[in-house]
């Protein structure tokens, strides 16, 4: 039987530790929204500016208003237009460029035919990423110019821009259409932020053990549960606080949309807390001190929240088990739940595997976390 | 029936035993004191008291229930001060006791009243906005004992609440367990000062997880005494202690125990009287001055030390 008035003491008791002086209260309400921060801009794989040269034989005003249209922008800078391969070569090896683009002499011809014509992209292959990027967005540029410059002239021929493809470009980025790759890690950071509060819940546990606090409090009326749970809240409050802010920010400051429902992405945030919350409170549990709560806490919570929740790697790249072991820590779900809603703005028809997931977790997490305190006084 | 009934008490860590068949009672207004040296099993006794332990072997009731299994019936009526400092730090009187006071369920006109006489007890009306931490030993000492009866315990148990406080506040505080005694409170302390086991009514002295003397501390005086206690005045005293414990290991002398106590030497020996002289004498041929040499009542302590030989 849970007392609610037991939970309220505790919970009220915590939120005192929490706001015991302004600097504190600050920190502890903000540290995950400004570890965001943090994160988005020192692990940011944002690029720009790459810089690109151009081989034209075609020398065409249509090829020189496709160069002109490719380098636009930040994304690609033109460092050179050189005049043949040998020297192309030499600017790749030098590192001048990581990336470089060769327009055939027939570019403009076969586009007024409008039949396919070969463009190729070479890339420096010791920085993938760079050339990559290079490739895509030449791809996505050239694109835009085909529809663009040739599509009233078709139109006056009484043709269908849509059903044209002069370019065959096979490389497209859903979702993602900036192909900004902050895009992509935002939603899966806001996951690992969120778990400062696990950790601090951790600790507060811990601390009472270490201070011999833990003691006096198991003999007073407060039960177990009642404990773990009154602890739990005021760090669910902090925490669904910065769920508040998080969104704001990566919108405001990072531009990225929220496509879909924030009251659901809301609603599945405190889900999630709750499950990030009960394995913080169970590793406090097994804790002695707050020292080993912190290490334990880095290493489960913030560590997998790094490789095993699909935020720099896909988890189906993983083996087997670790895949296993992903689908055990909240970060997993969470995450996936995150950006879908963020990028493709799904609803709860598609995340709510994940939803379940979390709960199942949670109780889990929370289960144990009772049936082992009574144990480890 | 008395409020605290323990039975063959068993606690085995593994191999060891820190509580051994241990049974005693504690009757109601009394003050019982639990003495012994440090890991004698005092602090897991008491636990097993409270309920916060599992005993390996016998049982414990308090106030005629199971100590184990009936804990939330025992809890609203039983107050505990736990061995280390029990109150948090980083909040103030106020909150700690306003926080103790709603985990015991008072609701909020009770505990506005019970809060004003537990500042009043511990005398910090007009602190109740200070970082405990920032009181001294003294007054965290006697905050923890208000937050332990803001809701008004049968009885109280207390571990070592006085460890590491100055004498003064030390005084103070056994001040306020008589009050509370007067009250009709039954107190449960355990301590390894032995001056504060003559201020209980009743005592058990534990060592080595055996309760080795239980009783009032007249009653353990008078049973436990093996032998005299001879107070020696000597001009050197930490020269005299060495002279009698080579006289004691030669076997010159019977003597059970040779102490020093600050200035003066307690010797322990049966039939004090026939042996003054001898005594007089190695002291003499050590060419030590002595001052005054008397048989004396016996204190607790030389009793402890007398036992534990």
């Amino acid at each position: 039987m849970m007392n609610t008035r037991h939970v309220w003491a505790v919970a009220r008791k915590e939120l005192h530790h929490i706001l015991r002086d302004p600097g504190t209260f600050i920190l502890v309400l903000l540290t995950p929204t400004l570890l965001l921060l943090f994160f988005a801009y020192a692990l940011t794989t944002d690029i720009r500016h790459v810089n690109i040269a151009v081989l034209d034989y075609d020398r065409s005003p249509a090829s020189r208003a496709f160069v002109q249209q490719i380098t636009a922008g930040e994304d690609l800078d033109l460092y050179a237009q050189v005049g043949s391969f040998e020297e192309l070569d030499t600017l790749l090896v030098h590192g001048k460029i990581k990336a470089a683009l060769i327009i055939g002499p027939d570019f403009s011809r076969d586009l007024m035919r409008l039949q396919g014509t070969p463009i190729q992209v070479v890339i420096d292959g010791t920085e993938p990423e760079s050339g990559n990027f290079a490739v895509d967005h030449i791809a996505r540029r050239a694109e835009t110019f085909v529809t663009e410059t040739l599509g009233r002239q078709l139109q006056g021929m009484g043709l269908e821009a849509a059903s044209l493809s002069p370019l065959d470009i096979r490389v497209r980025a859903w979702f993602n259409p900036g192909l900004k790759p902050r895009n992509d890690i935002i939603p899966g950071m806001i996951s690992m932020v969120l778990g400062v509060p696990a950790l601090s819940v951790a600790l507060a546990l811990a601390r009472e053990r270490e201070h011999g606090t833990l003691e006096q409090l198991m003999a007073t009326p407060i039960g177990r549960a009642e404990l773990l749970l009154g602890k739990i809240i005021p760090y669910l409050l902090v925490g669904l606080f910065n769920v508040l802010f998080i969104p704001a920010l990566a919108i405001a400051w990072f531009h990225i949309s929220l496509n879909g429902s924030f009251l659901l992405f809301f609603l599945l945030s405190a889900v999630f807390l709750f499950a990030i919350l009960s394995m913080g409170i169970l590793l406090g549990v097994f804790m002695r001190t707050q020292a080993a709560a912190l290490a334990l806490s880095f290493l489960l919570i913030f560590y997998p929240g790094f490789f095993l929740t699909g935020i720099f790697f896909p988890l189906a790249s993983m083996p087997e088990e670790v895949r296993l072991e992903a689908m055990f820590l909240p970060g997993t779900p969470y995450a996936a739940i995150t950006r879908a809603i963020f990028l493709p703005g799904s609803g709860l028809e598609v995340v709510w595997p994940y939803a379940v997931m979390l709960l199942f977790q949670g109780v889990v997490f929370t289960g144990l976390a009772a049936l082992f305190f009574r144990k480890k006084l | 029936m008395n409020p605290v009934i323990v039975s063959s008490l068993t606690k085995r860590f593994g191999d060891f035993t820190a509580v051994d068949d241990i049974s005693f009672e504690v009757r109601r207004g009394e003050i019982f004191g639990f003495l012994g040296p440090n890991g004698a099993g005092k602090t897991t006794t008491i636990r097993m008291i409270l309920g916060l332990l599992a005993p390996t072997a016998g049982s414990v009731r308090v106030l005629g229930m199971d100590a184990r299994r009936e804990t939330a019936k025992i809890r609203p009526r039983t107050g505990y001060m736990s061995q280390r400092f029990s109150l948090y730090n980083d909040l103030t009187v106020i909150q700690n006791l306003r926080f103790y006071g709603a985990a015991y369920g008072l609701g909020n006109a009770q505990l506005q009243e019970r809060i004003r006489a537990a500042l009043q007890l511990a005398d910090l009306e007009g602190r109740e906005h200070l970082k405990t931490g920032e009181l001294s030993g003294g007054w965290r000492q006697r905050l923890a004992l208000g937050a332990a009866i803001l809701h008004e315990p049968e009885i109280i148990f207390l571990d070592e609440p006085t460890a590491g406080v100055d004498p003064l506040s030390r005084r103070t505080f056994w001040d306020l367990l008589y009050r509370l005694v007067e009250e009709g409170v039954t107190v449960f302390v355990t301590t390894h000062y032995m001056d504060e086991a003559e201020h209980c009514h009743r005592l058990a002295f534990i060592r080595r997880g055996q309760i080795i003397a239980l009783g009032a501390p007249s009653e353990i005086k008078r049973h436990k005494m093996r032998g005299e206690v001879l107070e020696i005045a000597p001009e050197n005293a930490a020269r005299a202690v060495e002279v009698l414990r080579t006289a004691r290991l030669e076997g010159a002398l019977p003597l059970e125990s040779v102490e020093l106590y600050g200035a003066l030497v307690h010797v322990i020996l049966p039939e004090a009287r026939k042996h003054r002289k001898d005594i007089l004498r190695t002291l003499q041929n050590a060419h030590i001055r002595v001052h005054n040499m008397d048989v004396i009542e016996p204190s607790l302590e030389d009793v402890f030390i007398a036992a534990m030989q």
